[in-house]
């Protein structure tokens, strides 16, 4: 399970984050929503080990391991795993061989059996199916002239063939028409799983209509500053942020 | 006491050794020798003030050196590491050279059609078609380098093919520098004659494995007649310790084909020149290499494409891998001289830097004097892009296979090139055995 206290982090001289305290226990989906700005994709990263922040304060553990401490890569082998809102286009660099690369790697990492080609192609396969992907994709540069929609299909695609304990979706739902978010949740649904556990964040209720979280948690000032169930996520869709922010500033 | 400079103690080698050197019996060339050396006195060695070695200086290490011209001889098992290194040799015409001499021992050349020779060039010199072309292709006025290959040359590699020709299985010359304690150099001399509709593929493979410093000076002369195809591909996997200055100069007929592929990978100083005249009109030449080099090799790289008559294509792709101190150069000068109307010419050169000391010079040059053309030039110089390398750590792989990955993503691109499955293996293990060490 990750457990998340006092976590404070900066970019350069801003403080984004200032203390967030969050608990997500085995197979449970947590939903982060807040205005743009309040530290959402921030957590995030932080949590994935991207470069270019600097951590303040707190503590980070996955089922007991301090994240914080681990290079990206070893947070990936520890089972975390984060779709990004722009996944980065690798020309050159094949679809398959990169998957299979991953999946090797983190496989090697815990004392596995690597795959070889023709049980990876299965696997892969096998997991195409339910995202509607084509193929042919598996052939082309890794995100390269991909569509919006196919880039966070990859994703998704990435994170069912990796398996991850964590799985954490950075606005997965932005740029996405109504089809490809539906089949994008479907994919993420049919990963979820007792021992596995997410953390959506998003800056719509739409994407939780379809991937259902078990609490919504609300960002603002590098805070979490409500939590609810996910009728949470209806009411700020119909209030918007302004009064919660607005009630932080009275309290 | 006085000291000699590099260049008397090659003037006053010469008379030492003209004697040994192949040809005795043929007048035309002793005084082709003697003609050159005569060139490369007035030339002097290249200094960093002439405009074309700019950012090469020779006196820095080169010319520190005062290689010997005797070699000890030496075998060592050609065909089988070739082998292990990808080639399948057996599918090949290989000609090996230990030293700058000829060996059959280790050469496997097979039975060829009437028409068609592949030869050691000292065997050959009293060939009137050797005596037509050597020297009148690779000038060596104004050019050290290629004055004191004229005059010092060994041997080399001589294919000719006769009208309508065409060798299938590749000629793979191998050239093995082996020394022990003493500096040592070779100068080698190749010469490829193609006549009309001739087709062959040629390779061109330097390769050291040395104790102690040495030269490789190479020139390779190419005359190509109306509609005939050259493939040459070199490779360049000299020992660290390994000078490597080559020069590949070719003249274009009508209709011609002409494809040149470096991959450099070896050697403390590289300096390849490659240069083609497309003579006539409907002449095609493709001109790609990659050179990766690393902590303190210095590779430079000098094309020149000469489109002399209309309606020639010129595609040009170079790229450079360089890490740690590493410093490259790219210079790719175009002259479309006023007559070439109608040319296409392409040219793009692309590096990466690995490091933040390691140093790129790129300096592509078009002179165009035909008003009726399509030309074209780009030059870009990146570093790895820290996006991309986190992307792949976040999915499990480490930094370090992250950054090969995309070091090959840029670098493999000039591999899928070649089309020939005799090479592709070998040159994909070059790449990756260099990323392997880095």
């Amino acid at each position: 399970m990750l457990i998340i206290k006092g976590l404070k982090a900066r970019v350069e001289d801003k403080q984004i984050l200032n203390g967030i305290d969050l608990t997500i226990n085995p197979g449970e989906v947590h939903a982060i929503m807040g205005p743009n700005g309040s530290g959402k994709s921030t957590l995030a990263h932080v949590l994935s080990g991207r470069p270019g922040y600097e951590i303040t304060g707190g503590e980070v553990t996955l089922d007991g391991k301090d994240l914080l401490s681990l290079s990206p890569e070893d947070r990936a082998r520890a089972g975390v795993f984060l779709a990004f809102q722009y996944p980065v286009e690798i020309p050159g660099v094949n679809n398959t061989y990169f998957l299979k690369a991953a999946l090797n790697a983190i496989r090697k990492s815990k004392g596995e059996e690597e795959l070889d080609a023709i049980d990876f192609l299965e696997l892969v396969k096998a997991k195409l199916k339910p995202l509607k992907m084509d193929e042919l994709m598996l052939q082309r540069a890794v995100n390269e002239g991909f569509s919006g929609g196919e880039k966070k299909k990859n994703e998704i695609l990435q994170m069912a063939v990796l398996e991850p304990k964590l799985g954490i979706l950075d606005e997965t739902d932005s740029g996405l028409d109504i089809d490809a978010l539906k089949v994008v949740a479907d994919g993420v649904n049919a990963l979820r799983g007792k021992n596995r556990s997410f953390l959506v964040v998003t800056h719509y209720q739409r994407l939780l209509d379809y991937i259902v979280p078990d609490q919504v948690h609300v960002l603002a000032g590098g805070k979490i500053i409500k939590t609810g169930g996910k009728e949470l996520a209806l009411e700020l869709e119909e209030k918007g942020y302004g009064w919660l922010t607005g009630e932080k500033v009275k309290a | 006491m006085s000291t000699l400079t590099a260049q008397e103690h090659y003037l006053s080698s010469f008379s030492q050794l003209e004697a040994k050197l192949p040809g005795q019996d043929a007048a035309w060339l002793k005084s082709l020798r003697l003609q050159a050396l005569e060139q490369f006195k007035q030339a002097g060695f290249p200094t960093d003030k002439l405009e074309s070695w700019k950012y090469t200086n020779l006196s820095l290490n080169l010319l520190k050196e005062f290689f010997t011209f005797e070699v000890l001889a030496s075998t060592t098992v050609v065909a089988a590491q070739l082998k292990k290194n990808g080639f399948d040799t057996d599918k090949a015409h290989l000609v090996v050279f230990v030293n700058g001499k000829f060996s059959k021992e280790l050469s496997s050349l097979k039975p060829l059609e009437k028409g068609m020779t592949v030869q050691n060039l000292a065997s050959v010199l009293s060939n009137e078609t050797v005596k037509a072309f050597i020297g009148k292709i690779a000038l060596s006025q104004n050019k050290a380098f290629t004055a004191l290959n004229t005059a010092f040359f060994t041997d080399g590699l001589f294919v000719q093919l006769e009208a309508g020709k065409v060798l299938d299985a590749p000629v793979h010359a191998v050239y093995v520098s082996t020394n022990g304690s003493q500096t040592t150099q070779s100068h080698l001399r190749n010469l490829l004659v193609l006549a009309n509709d001739s087709k062959v593929n040629v390779i061109e493979h330097y390769w050291g494995e040395n104790v102690s410093a040495y030269l490789t000076n190479v020139v390779t002369e190419v005359a190509m007649a109306t509609g005939s195809t050259l493939d040459h591909l070199k490779i360049g996997q000299e020992d660290i310790k390994g000078y490597h200055i080559g020069s590949l100069i070719a003249q274009q007929e009508e209709g011609s084909y002409f494809a040149s592929r470096l991959f450099s990978v070896g050697g403390a100083l590289t300096r390849n020149d490659i240069e083609t005249t497309l003579g006539k009109k409907k002449a095609e030449c493709v001109l790609e290499g990659l050179y990766l080099a690393k902590e303190g090799q210095h590779v430079d790289t000098r094309t020149f494409i000469d489109h002399l008559s209309p309606n020639c294509n010129s595609t040009e792709v170079f790229k450079g891998v360089i890490d740690d101190q590493a410093v490259g150069v790219f210079d790719g000068r175009i002259l479309v001289r006023e007559n070439a109307q109608k040319t296409d010419a392409r040219q793009s050169n692309k590096n990466l830097l690995l490091t933040k000391e390691a140093k790129i010079y790129s300096k592509p040059q078009f002179q165009i004097y035909a008003d009726d053309v399509k030309c074209s030039h780009g030059s870009a110089t990146g570093q790895i892009d820290e996006e991309a390398l986190f992307y792949l750590q976040s999915r499990g792989i480490s930094r370090d296979e992250a950054k090969k990955v995309l070091v090959y993503a840029f670098a493999g691109e000039m591999v899928e090139k070649v089309e020939s499955g005799y090479l592709k293996p070998g040159l994909k293990k070059l790449v990756d055995s260099w990323m392997e060490v880095s």
